[in-house]
């Protein structure tokens, strides 16, 4: 009701300005002449009052006159002393007339001059258009002008920004306005109380922009004094020789605030003797005998006595010095009460971000922990059944990848092609590893460190062989749009789409998997050919062709990994080995021959390499190498793994 | 049974005299000290060569006599290089550094001597000051030391904590792989304080030999380098060849059971592990002067791999057939990644072997394991009869007793 009735006013307010500037002819030219010479020669001392004369005025044409204005679109006509809007045109400029906008003819250049206001007033200007911005009819002109507070705020905006709250009809806007003019209240309100309810006001906010206006309330510079004073809002005090202020630090300070003569250093000692330097001897020493810093210093010692140089500064001195004065950290503010409220607020949302980022540490974790899982299940498979380390896995990692490459080229529509190259992945793999399961490993399954070394063979075959087909640059394995957002929560938590979907994916297979082991025939077979193969042969299982298949299953997954790692990274010859090392970790510390064992493994590392990175974010590099020390030493206390197989389960 | 060593190992002194007249003849054979045959650049791979032949008999003892397939003997040889490095680097950098200080107009200081020499070190990963790991770099007896010492220390702690967890088979291979990746990337980084991916560099200049001629300072190497295999191979073989060298080889065949007949299986483990890392070590304090440069990338687990292949295709459980295999692999590694090798054109595409080098490495590596578990030294048995009797199972550990009518011709 009060919107309406505020629209209402504001309607009738426009209707009587236009009836008003249909009383006289030209409205604006008369009150822009009327200011001329503010307006030709615009200062900051005359800008103010001109510009709020002419947002008093109500004429229609302002906006539009103060946009020209600051973009330097006005000219003063010195043959009548009249304001145009011009353009360059040919043999001079085109006329427009401020008040109608309609065509005023042609003028000579001679006859015109660009009005020139400086910085100071176009800022000036550009905060008063920010008011008629507010109000304008077009949204998407409101939002430019939100935009611009956003990007450079400062405190007149405050005051039409508060304004425009009330008749802002875009319910997202007004929110929009009303958390701006939180901001800009907590920054520039007048009385401290409105500051402090402004900052109080912004508790729980998570946006950066709100932790950066609280910690520019909290700017504090550094200062040294002899005596502590009781006038200053103080931030802190410090205490030289610690962490936030180092010994030399600290003296530089005393030194630049003139409390203080600069350390004579061992490069100025150095300079002064070599100024000094008479001959073969600096103050009747000997140079030759001058190759520590002990007898440099005696020499200097020697010169200052002679008045050539300022007496020797030493680290005694520096001590003394350091003692006798008090460092702080002062604020900006001088009020502590709204110092004090920020701190507080900005405690409060740290320890929210804090929540938050470790919410989002835990779905990065989550989702590498799903990559890790879908690397190394297919290797978790064959190396539980059947006892045989797969060192091609990798190479079986990209081939998937590479089979999705392909399909791509094919097939131009991403989602179709990404339906297609799932399935066709783990075919391809799958033949593969039926193919070096028959030819290679069953004739060494007694060997399993000769398996590993012919599955080497064949990895670095395979690598080499992709090389020579795909080349060595990276190709890109596109995925469709509607996998290529973010899934945000807040603005500290967000997951990119594609590991949302890996997630799924890898949550699918654990499901098939578990369902295919606990509840076909074929699990059933693969779990009896685990425990005791013997026994198994002779209840009847084949178990070559169990081998066989499980092989070919392992190395199909491996296949359906490489399309969704490649989806997510590039895909080139040597992704595969980026993965083994780390799938083989997994397995091993997860447990052996057990689906849970191996989802157990790929979360501890997901979420340990996350958090180490976490702690560490500069360094990737370290943080593998921390995980895999970590690895070796977990090894060294669950040999087994995390879920190790028991009793006759265990297979021993 | 009491014949001497010789006697008991007649390779051994088959090897002696093949590797001293290798060395004579390459000698006479090179440009400063014979006729000039074969060149420096040649010389010195030679050098290298021989330093992997070394390298690669401390992997078969691991492996082929002790069944520890180690993935990660290329760490202790990287190492090895990474500690001599630092001397020659330092000890250049020093002699540089005084030089270009004597013309200064004040005689330096030790402390001004230091930093210029860790700014012209470490300026290439912006820092200017020594790591801890740097402080005995001005001394080449200890830095010697630190070549035997540091990796020695790796070997014996690293082994000590997976023998006596009982890690074995393929878990302890993925175990060593993982130390060596984890090396690697460690050393990757450049504050780790060995100037990061950018190694250590200029290692074939000897300090203080600058007037010497790289001609002559490659058969120097070279030398050395077969004075070091000769001696590692005598070291191995007197120790896989008596009382010792059963228990190791039975270790291999049947850990339990060796256990349960009293002996520490754990102890003979770890000498053999960190003896071997320890020859490794002075393989590649050797072999990275003649190669002039190291970095991380040297220690990257596909390096340990290699090593595998060598020793496998060369025949494990053999001294010589490490030896033939590194010697022969690495020679002709280089010879078809150098692009020297003769392209074959099958009319319907060329096939250009450093291209397809790998490819074919792969593949023959599978036909080794798969018809050829001896490797290229099972050749000698055609020529060398021998009593079976002496050793049963050349396939590893684990479920050794199987191997016999499984693997014995």
């Amino acid at each position: 009701m009060i919107f309406r009735l505020i629209c209402c006013a504001l309607a009738i307010a426009l209707g009587l300005t236009a009836a008003r500037a249909q009383d006289s002819v030209a409205p604006l030219q008369s009150l822009l002449q009327a200011n001329a010479d503010a307006v030709a020669n615009p200062s900051r001392s005359t800008v103010d009052g001109l510009v709020a004369a002419l947002l008093d005025s109500d004429l229609p044409g302002v906006p539009v006159f103060l946009e020209r204005w600051r973009d330097r679109g006005v000219y003063l006509r010195s043959s009548d002393g009249l304001f145009y809007y011009a353009t360059k045109a040919e043999g001079g400029y085109a006329l427009v007339d401020v008040d109608t906008g309609q065509d005023a003819g042609q003028a000579e250049s001679a006859d015109m001059s660009e009005l020139r206001p400086n910085a100071g007033v176009r800022r000036v200007i550009g905060s008063a258009l920010v008011a008629f911005q507010l109000l304008d009819d077009d949204p998407a002109r409101r939002l430019a002008a939100l935009d611009a507070i956003d990007r450079s705020p400062s405190e007149d905006q405050l005051e039409p920004l508060r304004l425009s709250i009330a008749a802002e009809p875009d319910p997202v806007l007004q929110a929009r306005k009303i958390r701006l003019e939180r901001l800009l209240s907590a920054r520039f309100a007048e009385t401290p109380a409105e500051r402090i309810a402004a900052i109080e006001s912004l508790e729980g906010d998570l946006g950066v922009d709100a932790r950066a206006v609280l910690n520019l309330i909290l700017t504090s510079a550094p200062a040294v004094f002899a005596e502590l004073p009781t006038d200053r809002n103080i931030a802190a005090v410090l205490e030289p020789g610690t962490d936030a202020l180092s010994e030399v630090e600290a003296y530089t300070r005393l030194v630049e605030a003139g409390f203080a003569p600069p350390l004579t250093g061992v490069a100025t000692i150095k300079d002064a003797l070599i100024a000094a330097m008479d001959g073969d001897a600096v103050a009747g020493i000997p140079v030759a005998s001058l190759s520590t810093d002990a007898a440099r210093e005696a020499a200097y010692d020697a010169l200052a006595a002679t008045g050539a140089v300022p007496p020797l500064v030493t680290l005694d001195d520096q001590a003394m010095a350091l003692a006798a004065h008090r460092f702080v950290l002062l604020y900006a503010e001088p009020d502590p009460a709204i110092t004090a409220a920020a701190a507080a607020t900005l405690e409060a949302i740290e320890f929210k971000v804090g929540l938050n980022q470790a919410a989002d540490l835990a779905l990065d974790g989550l989702s590498l922990a799903s990559i890790y899982f879908l690397a190394a299940i297919g290797l978790a498979i064959t190396f539980g059944v059947m006892g045989v380390i797969n060192m091609a896995h990798g190479e079986f990692i990209m081939m998937g990848a590479y089979t999705g490459y392909v399909v791509q080229l094919f097939i131009p529509d991403y989602t179709l092609s990404l339906l297609l190259a799932l399935p066709l992945a783990f075919a391809v793999t799958f033949a593969a590893g039926v193919a070096m399961e028959r030819l290679v490993i069953r004739w060494l399954y007694h060997r399993p460190l000769e398996t590993l070394l012919a599955t080497f063979g064949i990895s670095i075959a395979l690598q080499q062989l992709a090389k020579n087909i795909f080349g060595t640059q990276a190709r890109p394995l596109t995925s469709p749009d509607w996998l290529s957002g973010t899934l945000t929560f807040n603005e500290v938590v967000s997951i990119s789409m594609i590991r949302v979907a890996i997630f799924v994916l890898a949550l699918m297979f654990l499901g098939l998997l578990i369902y295919i082991l606990k509840r076909t025939r074929l699990g059933l077979e693969v779990r009896a050919v685990t425990q005791n193969p013997g026994m198994a042969a002779s209840m009847g299982i084949n178990p070559d062709r169990i081998n066989m298949l499980t092989f070919g299953l392992g190395s199909g997954i491996a296949g359906i990994a490489g399309v969704a790692i490649g989806l997510y990274a590039k895909v080139t010859s040597e992704m595969g080995a980026d993965y083994i090392v780390q799938s083989f970790m997994t397995v091993v510390v997860g447990g052996v021959g057990n689906v849970w064992g191996t989802l157990a493994g790929a979360t501890l590392i997901g979420f340990l390499q996350k958090g180490i990175e976490f702690l560490n974010p500069s360094n990737t590099l370290a943080a593998q190498t921390y995980m895999i020390l970590f690895i070796i030493l977990f090894i060294q206390f669950r040999p087994k793994g995390i879920i190790a197989l028991k009793g006759r389960a265990a297979g021993d | 049974m009491n014949r001497s060593f010789i006697a008991r190992n007649p390779s051994v002194l088959w090897f002696l005299l093949a590797l001293s007249v290798f060395t004579v003849a390459v000698t006479l054979m090179s440009e400063v000290t014979g006729v000039g045959l074969i060149s420096t650049s040649f010389v010195k791979t030679l050098g290298k060569t021989l330093c992997l032949c070394l390298i690669a008999i401390a992997m078969d003892v691991v492996w082929g006599y002790c069944g520890i397939l180690s993935l990660g003997h290329f760490a202790f040889f990287g190492l090895g290089g990474y500690a001599i490095g630092m001397w020659l680097m330092y000890a250049r950098t020093e002699l540089i550094v005084v030089e270009s200080l004597a013309n200064a107009p004040l005689p330096p200081t030790e402390t001004e001597v230091t930093d210029a020499i860790a700014t012209q070190i470490f300026g290439v990963v912006g820092s200017s000051e020594f790591p801890l790991i740097w402080a005995f770099s001005h001394s080449l007896t200890l830095q010697l030391l630190m070549v035997v010492l540091v990796p020695g220390l790796l070997a014996l702690v690293f082994g000590w904590l997976a023998f006596r967890s009982r890690v074995t088979g393929v878990y302890l291979s993925i175990l060593t792989q993982a130390m060596t990746l984890a090396l690697s990337l460690y050393l990757f980084q450049n504050d780790s304080g060995l100037r990061g991916n950018n190694g250590l560099s200029g290692l074939q200049n000897i300090p203080g030999l600058d007037a010497v001629p790289q001609s002559v300072i490659s058969i120097a190497f070279f030398w050395a380098s077969a004075l070091a295999l000769g001696l590692g191979y005598v070291l191995f073989a007197w120790i896989v060849s008596g009382k010792m060298g059963s228990v190791i080889r039975a270790i291999r065949d049947n850990e339990s059971r060796v256990r349960f007949l009293g002996y520490h299986v754990e102890s003979y483990k770890l000498f053999v592990f960190t003896l071997t890392a320890i020859v490794a070590a002075i393989a590649g304090a050797l072999y990275y002067p003649q190669a002039g440069i190291i970095n991380p990338a040297e220690i990257a687990p596909i390096a340990s791999i290699y090593l595998a292949v060598w020793v496998a295709i060369g025949g494990r459980g053999r001294l010589y057939g490490a030896v033939i295999g590194a010697a022969f692999v690495s020679l002709l590694s280089s010879w078809f990644t150098g692009g020297s090798a003769p392209a074959v054109n099958l009319g319907f595409y060329t096939i250009n072997w450093t291209d397809w080098w790998l490819v074919l490495l792969g593949l023959s590596f599978v036909a080794v394991t798969l018809f050829f578990p001896k490797g290229i030294g099972g050749l000698f048995d055609l020529i060398v009869l021998k009593p079976v009797a002496d050793r049963q199972g050349d396939y590893g550990p684990d479920k050794g007793a199987w191997r016999r009518e499984e693997g014995e011709p």
